[in-house]
């Protein structure tokens, strides 16, 4: 070892302590940040030179500390987890907000749903059948018929605005795709380019796994990393972002409930038009699956529940229309359709009632013009095992199973994405006692590598400016 | 690495908890200000089914007693005007045997033909008894009486009897109220059965009792004739009482349902009170001790302790 190997041992020392100061500063600088991941310096000791060809005997200490690399202390494993369960999570609280907000257009239990009206409807007929050809009872049960087509009509209608505002949501799932993909792409770029000059990247990579977080959460997928600090983004098994390259999304489908039954909404690359991307997961997995058109109760949901309004209208219209066509009016003619459905529209909304009082028939063949027997038999339709009553009740029974179903899914992924999200935090997030443990350790090191320096320094003094005094 | 707890992953589970306490408190906040067991059908499927089938038979219930009340009224007049009916034949009775009497002379037969006529008219009026502008005795008809008015013998013909008034209901035609899901009761009653219809009704015989004495004969051929119609109109007054005791009956059955189905509806719905009020409490004092515990843990960090 050379007179002033020491002294550089105690340089060596002195910035490495510094350095591990200022990563516990950065760390300490961060600890609220979101989605930061704490860094630590890697060291390792700087092994003793080789030993020369004539240099063999005495011993020699190593050289002192090396500073290696900054690391970042993320696994790639727990952001795995962390992206796999955004996902879960995405899709499931989607589907559960659709059906509670189709709980909420139900109003069932209660006095404004479609089951209230219906026994208002029922009740009416019986006001029929107890004063038959009588002005008031007759405006009665049509008022009564209004509400409840008004009813089936607005709730079919609010499902429809439900219908448009979930296409909405998914348009802007897929252009916040499309944004953070190209934005995973230009990270990519700089993170490659960094790395290859030997520089630090780890907040570059922090800023690109919240991307593909975000990414992982709207339409699921999968991340695969590359040997040069690169990733890839996998959806539906095709690649989202491959090095810096990108390719987009798109939503396409009508842009309205009505219209999607013949051209259902479906997620597409841009590039490949027609073929739709089989998505594993995430919020956009959820919008589609509920903005799917109806398949004899398997579709999608929204489109579901209007099609349980339209059968209920047409039940309606069908058994009142079989018992009131069957009876005569207050003038003794026979009784048309109490219910007509405009066929060019959805049956809960093409459903009307007879507006004039005169058209009622209350009364049943052969009893004499004030008769109310067919009245009767038309209330009594509401205590049918299979009346519209009893269809409403399944369909409101479904949607309620549906929805807690979907409500303890989501639940379930919430707390599973919670506790991947825990034990990533656990790993990755700063601990302020360990950087305070860290930065009293470095600032000791550093007095200690000082007073190193300082000890070596006064010995070469001595051996400088005291040696060979001896006698003057 | 498992359990290495940072101030990052404290103050998120702390964030979490209160959260989740907050919103269980405010669930239970509002269970207890509505007391509403069911807010959404997903709340309890099974039971928003329950909930929806108790409602629609509570609805059909307070409509059956509507009916029931309605029915009531029906049944009523047509008791009373059968009383009056049988009070106005007994008079007719009394008349006719008195009028047999061989010693009366042609002028009391006369004064006895001028009331037995009267009685008749009255008779006629008690059958034509409306109630809400419908005929008691002939319901489904729209005509203004249950009998059309007689008419009276054209002098100019002779020996013309006039017409007897007619019924005017339909045969087999009633007027029922629904007093259950699978039961009705009938509320009016059948003129024809009651008076007869046109030559064989009571107005015609008696109209022919009149004729007897007009043409100075002693009625009391008619007398069993009479008997039968008085005796037609006491038993029709009798099925009207049994169907009155009836109606009667579903009442009390139906009040019982109602209030029966008020329970079971509040069983299903509401929210038992006591037990809201002692889960409020609680979660409440949970809430505080959540608020308490973050306060304290969130604190101190080493920082606090080196100089």
């Amino acid at each position: 070892m050379s007179t002033f190997g020491a002294l550089n041992t105690a340089y060596r020392g002195l910035t490495a302590a510094q350095q591990g100061m200022n990563v516990a500063g950065q760390n300490i600088a961060n600890a609220a940040t979101e989605g930061y991941t704490r860094q630590r310096v890697q060291q390792s000791p700087l092994a003793a030179p080789a030993q020369g060809l004539w240099g063999a005997g005495a011993p020699q200490v190593g050289q002192g500390v090396s500073v290696d690399a900054i690391a970042r202390l993320g696994s790639s494993f727990l952001d795995g987890g962390v992206r796999s369960a955004g996902a879960q999570a995405g899709y499931a609280s989607v589907r559960s907000s659709a059906l509670q907000n189709i709980e909420g257009v139900l109003k069932e239990p209660g006095d404004n749903g479609v089951s209230a009206a219906l026994q208002g409807f029922w009740s009416a007929w019986q006001g029929v059948a107890n004063q038959p050809g009588e002005a008031a009872p007759s405006g009665l049960v049509i008022q009564a018929a209004n509400t409840l087509t008004t009813r089936i009509a607005t709730a079919y209608q609010s499902l429809d605005g439900q219908w448009t505002d979930a296409r909405g949501q998914a348009t802007d799932a897929v252009t916040a795709v499309n944004s953070a993909a190209s934005q995973v792409a230009a990270y990519n770029t700089t993170i490659r380019s960094t790395l290859a000059a030997g520089g630090s990247a780890n907040e570059l990579i922090d800023a690109r796994a919240k991307l593909t977080e975000s990414i992982a959460r709207l339409a699921g997928g999968t991340v695969r990393e590359q040997a040069d600090g690169t990733v890839d983004v996998h959806i539906g098994g095709n690649a989202l972002v491959m090095g810096s390259s990108v390719r987009t999304l798109a939503l396409t489908g009508a842009a309205t409930m009505a219209g999607s039954a013949a051209t259902p909404v479906q997620l597409e690359w841009a590039d490949r038009p027609g073929v739709a991307v089989g998505l594993d997961g995430g919020q956009l997995a959820g919008s589609l699956s509920v903005l799917a058109p109806a398949a004899g109760g398997s579709g999608g949901v929204i489109a579901e529940a209007a099609a349980s309004y339209d059968r209920l209208a047409t039940q309606l219209a069908t058994d009142v229309n079989a018992v009131h066509s069957g009876g005569l009016t207050a003038a003794g003619a026979p009784a048309g359709n109490f219910f007509t459905i405009d066929a060019t529209r959805p049956a809960a909304l093409g459903i009307s009632s007879i507006q004039d009082p005169a058209l009622i028939g209350a009364a049943a063949a052969g009893f004499g013009a004030k008769d109310g027997h067919n009245a009767d038999a038309l209330a009594q339709i509401g205590t049918r095992t299979t009346s519209p009553d009893a269809t409403w009740q399944s369909i409101v029974t479904g949607i309620g199973l549906q929805s807690r179903n979907a409500q303890q899914h989501e639940t379930m992924t919430a707390a599973v994405a919670t506790s991947a999200e825990t034990s990533r935090a656990s790993s990755a997030s700063v601990s302020l006692d360990e950087e305070n443990v860290s930065l009293l350790t470095n600032q000791h090191a550093y007095q200690a590598a000082a007073r190193v320096m300082t000890a070596v320094d006064e010995a070469l003094d001595v051996l400088i400016n005291r040696t060979g005094l001896v006698g003057r | 690495m498992l359990n290495r707890v940072t101030n990052l992953t404290m103050s998120a589970a702390a964030q979490r908890n209160l959260q989740l306490q907050q919103s269980k408190l405010a669930g239970l906040q509002d269970k207890a200000s509505s007391l509403d067991k069911i807010g959404r059908p997903s709340d309890d499927p099974s039971a928003t089914a329950q909930a929806l089938q108790t409602r629609t038979r509570q609805a059909a219930a307070a409509q059956y007693s509507r009916n029931i009340d309605d029915g009531n009224g029906w049944l009523t007049v047509a008791d009373s005007a059968l009383g009056q009916a049988t009070n106005i034949l007994n008079r007719v009775r009394d008349l006719t045997l008195q009028a047999s009497n061989d010693s009366l002379g042609q002028k009391e037969r006369d004064a006895i033909s001028t009331e037995l006529k009267g009685l008749n008219a009255d008779l006629l009026s008690v059958a034509n008894t409306q109630h809400l502008g419908r005929n008691i005795f002939a319901g489904t008809s729209d005509m203004d009486g249950a009998f059309a008015p007689p008419i009276p013998p054209d002098p100019a013909v002779l020996g013309d009897p006039g017409t007897p008034p007619k019924f005017n209901g339909t045969p087999g035609a009633s007027v029922e109220r629904r007093v259950s899901d699978n039961r009705t009761i009938r509320v009016d009653a059948d003129g024809a059965t009651i008076f007869g219809d046109g030559g064989t009704s009571l107005f015609a015989l008696i109209g022919q009792i009149t004729g007897d004495l007009d043409a100075g004969k002693a009625p009391n051929t008619h007398l069993t004739a009479l008997d039968q119609g008085i005796k037609n109109v006491i038993s029709g007054r009798a099925e009207i009482g049994t169907r009155q005791a009836e109606l009667e009956r579903a009442g009390t059955v139906n009040t019982d349902l109602e209030a029966s189905l008020d329970a079971q509806k509040t069983g299903i719905e509401k929210a038992d009170l006591g037990s809201v009020i002692m889960d409020l409490k609680l979660q409440e004092t949970n809430y505080q001790v959540a608020l308490a515990a973050t306060a304290r843990v969130l604190q101190p960090t080493l920082m606090d302790f080196l100089r």
